[in-house]
């Protein structure tokens, strides 16, 4: 009895240890030292159908820039993710807003994913423990639990992995009562200098059978230099025009 | 033994005014009590529909469950169209409220903007009535703003405000507004988080011209709402739907049950008293009673004749204080529903309860007159169960011996 405790704590470890390289590997192709994109978003809901497109600038775990490039109305917002904070600069007003707290679970421009989302991608990393449920060829099922205290707003995410090239296939959001809230799909997995990554991601709200988020990468550059100028507060207004 | 029950009552006139007087106070006392109770619920209510709910509202289905842009209304005209035509609408406007993030030079805040017609508005709500400071009937980029969100905001008259949310297709809306009129309702939750926008100028920005949330409707008499509301519903197409205030306002109308149920407790415990008050001086009155007693059982009088002598000896008793029970407390409660008792300063000390008049009324209600009297009686009579128990327990000798 005694082995086969001291087995199972072992094998759980190992598959822990595992299942956090798998994340942090999948982490490090999404995000590589630094990464440029341009992306197509289209929104579709049970009335309206929209689609923006946006360049973003990203350094680190806590440091992105996104210009929306289309449609002209809104061409020029920027937006800041700074060290999980979240700035906005409208060029009809000529303002920048510190987004509040209160409206950190407010939807991105309309979409299907939240204000939060955009400032706390590096936080699966940080702020779950991960561990491997299922493996399938070369497809590995990981729950992310949240660790306690960790100032997340998802319970759990069991996600579905990719090892070839460590990219994600499926992404399955709880909330703390353990409720499915949303999944994210990904697809067309392309290959940008080093990195691989998947280009089409589809988000699909549970609750809103009618919402689709469609986000396609439209081009990456990784580890080029990004000026740091883009992560200042005055960037917003400066790289707006 | 009518006449006998009554020569008994003129004869025992220390029992008989104790519990005539013990009766009348009592159901006076709860006359006016539950008047004056059903009459503050009902003042609250009114408050609470006077300020912005209206005493129905249509929505698109599932706007109440699911909420955004996918579920408003997007023919305001046609469902105009259908009120316009029932008879007892008093006013019905439309509003369009969504939110953003609204910033001032120092502060931001989450906001609820509701692009309003005013002058429609003054017809259905109190915002008009609501104003502290600066103008009500704001044209162009003018906000309406709750007191509390003004402070929030750190912001006064004449100070710019920008705002950051959604047009109802989902792309960006933003603007410059100007603080033209601050008001105060009273209820935190709103004057904290509310602004208002001229209904033309709010949909040149939000794209929502004939959109709305919802339709807010008043009628001519609250009473026949429900009646209205059904005749309104009818004729709704299947993807809109009404609600009465009943429904809107559900968690206040079961307060306001929990108050009433609270309020009856406290009143029983009265009761509670009072019965046992009657039941010992009648108790009293029949133990010195018990030879009179031996004397009727001997002459023939039967043990049920007696209890019918008894409870008729109650019986007149109670029925001639409450009906002046019925005149007085009844005028009272008529009164005060006509003249409210009107107390200074109310409003001001208690606007952060939702009170929003000075005055205190009763509710005039013959049916809850009935049934408060109706207690009253049946407590009395219940007060006599025992002394005509201990009654049969003698024999005509034993009685006649009774010392």
């Amino acid at each position: 009895m005694r082995y086969l405790i001291i087995i199972s704590l072992f094998l759980s470890s190992v598959f822990a240890s595992e299942a956090d390289d798998i994340i942090k590997k999948l982490d490090n192709n999404m995000r590589g030292e630094s990464v440029y994109m341009k992306i197509s978003m289209n929104i579709k809901s049970l009335r309206h159908e929209r689609t923006i497109k946006m360049q973003t600038w990203s350094k680190g775990k806590d440091k992105s820039f996104v210009k929306i490039t289309y449609p002209p109305r809104e061409r020029g917002i920027t937006f800041l993710s700074l060290d999980n904070e979240m700035y906005n600069y409208i060029p009809k007003i000529e303002r920048t807003i510190k987004i509040p707290p209160s409206m950190m679970l407010q939807n991105w421009m309309g979409s299907d994913i939240s204000n939060d989302d955009m400032v706390k991608q590096s936080s699966i990393v940080d702020d779950y423990d991960a561990k491997i449920i299922k493996k399938d060829g070369s497809i590995v099922t990981i729950e992310l639990t949240a660790k306690e205290n960790a100032p997340v707003v998802w319970g759990k995410i069991i996600s579905k992995i990719d090892t070839t090239h460590y990219t994600g296939v499926e992404d399955t959001f709880y909330d703390e009562y353990g409720e499915k809230i949303r999944i994210f799909s990904y697809g067309d997995v392309k290959k940008f200098g080093k990195y691989y990554i998947p280009t089409v991601w589809k988000i699909q709200p549970v609750s809103k059978k009618n919402n689709l988020t469609t986000m396609i990468v439209e081009d990456a550059k990784y580890d080029e230099e990004i000026s740091d100028q883009y992560f200042k507060k005055s960037a917003l207004k400066r790289f707006s025009r | 033994m009518f006449e006998l029950a009554l020569k008994n009552i003129l004869f025992y006139k220390g029992r008989s005014l104790t519990t005539f007087l013990l009766t009348f106070i009592s159901a006076t006392f709860f006359v006016v009590y539950v008047a004056f109770l059903d009459g503050s619920h009902e003042s609250m209510l009114k408050n609470s529909l006077k300020v912005y709910t209206g005493s129905m509202q249509i929505y698109q289905k599932d706007y109440r469950d699911e909420g955004g842009y996918d579920y408003l209304i997007y023919d305001n005209k046609k469902i105009f169209d259908i009120l316009e035509n029932v008879d007892g609408v008093y006013a019905y406007t439309s509003r369009l409220e969504t939110y953003g993030i609204a910033s001032s030079k120092s502060e931001s805040s989450a906001m609820m903007i509701s692009g309003v017609d005013f002058k429609k508005e003054s017809k259905i709500s109190e915002l008009k009535n609501a104003l502290v400071d600066g103008v009500y009937q704001s044209t162009q980029n003018c906000l309406y703003m709750g007191q509390d969100l003004a402070k929030k905001l750190d912001v006064y008259l004449q100070s710019e405000v920008s705002f950051v949310g959604n047009a109802i297709d989902y792309s960006f809306a933003a603007d410059i507004f100007k603080v033209c009129g601050i008001f105060k309702t009273g209820m935190y939750e709103f004057d904290s988080s509310s602004a208002f926008l001229n209904r033309e100028y709010f949909d040149d920005l939000f794209y929502s011209h004939n959109t709305s949330s919802y339709i807010a409707v008043t009628v001519d008499d609250l009473s026949q709402n429900d009646y209205l509301a059904q005749t309104i519903s009818k004729k709704l197409p299947k993807d809109i739907r009404l609600y009465t205030w009943q429904e809107l306002m559900s968690e206040m109308v079961e307060a306001m049950k929990v108050d009433s149920i609270f309020g009856y407790i406290s009143i029983s415990l009265l009761f509670f008293v009072i019965f046992f008050v009657i039941l010992i001086y009648g108790f009293i009155n029949i133990s010195a009673r018990i030879k009179e007693f031996g004397t009727l059982k001997s002459i023939g009088i039967s043990d049920s004749q007696i209890d019918k002598l008894l409870f008729l000896e109650v019986f007149i008793i109670t029925m001639v204080a409450l009906s002046l029970s019925a005149i007085i407390g009844g005028y009272c409660a008529y009164y005060f529903e006509i003249n409210p008792i009107v107390m200074e300063g109310m409003s001001e000390m208690y606007k952060d309860y939702g009170i929003i008049s000075d005055e205190i009324p009763t509710v005039f209600d013959l049916f809850t007159i009935f049934w408060n009297l109706s207690v009253i009686l049946f407590l009395n009579l219940l007060s006599v169960l025992y002394p005509i128990y201990y009654v049969r327990k003698f024999s005509p000798i034993e009685a006649m011996r009774h010392v």
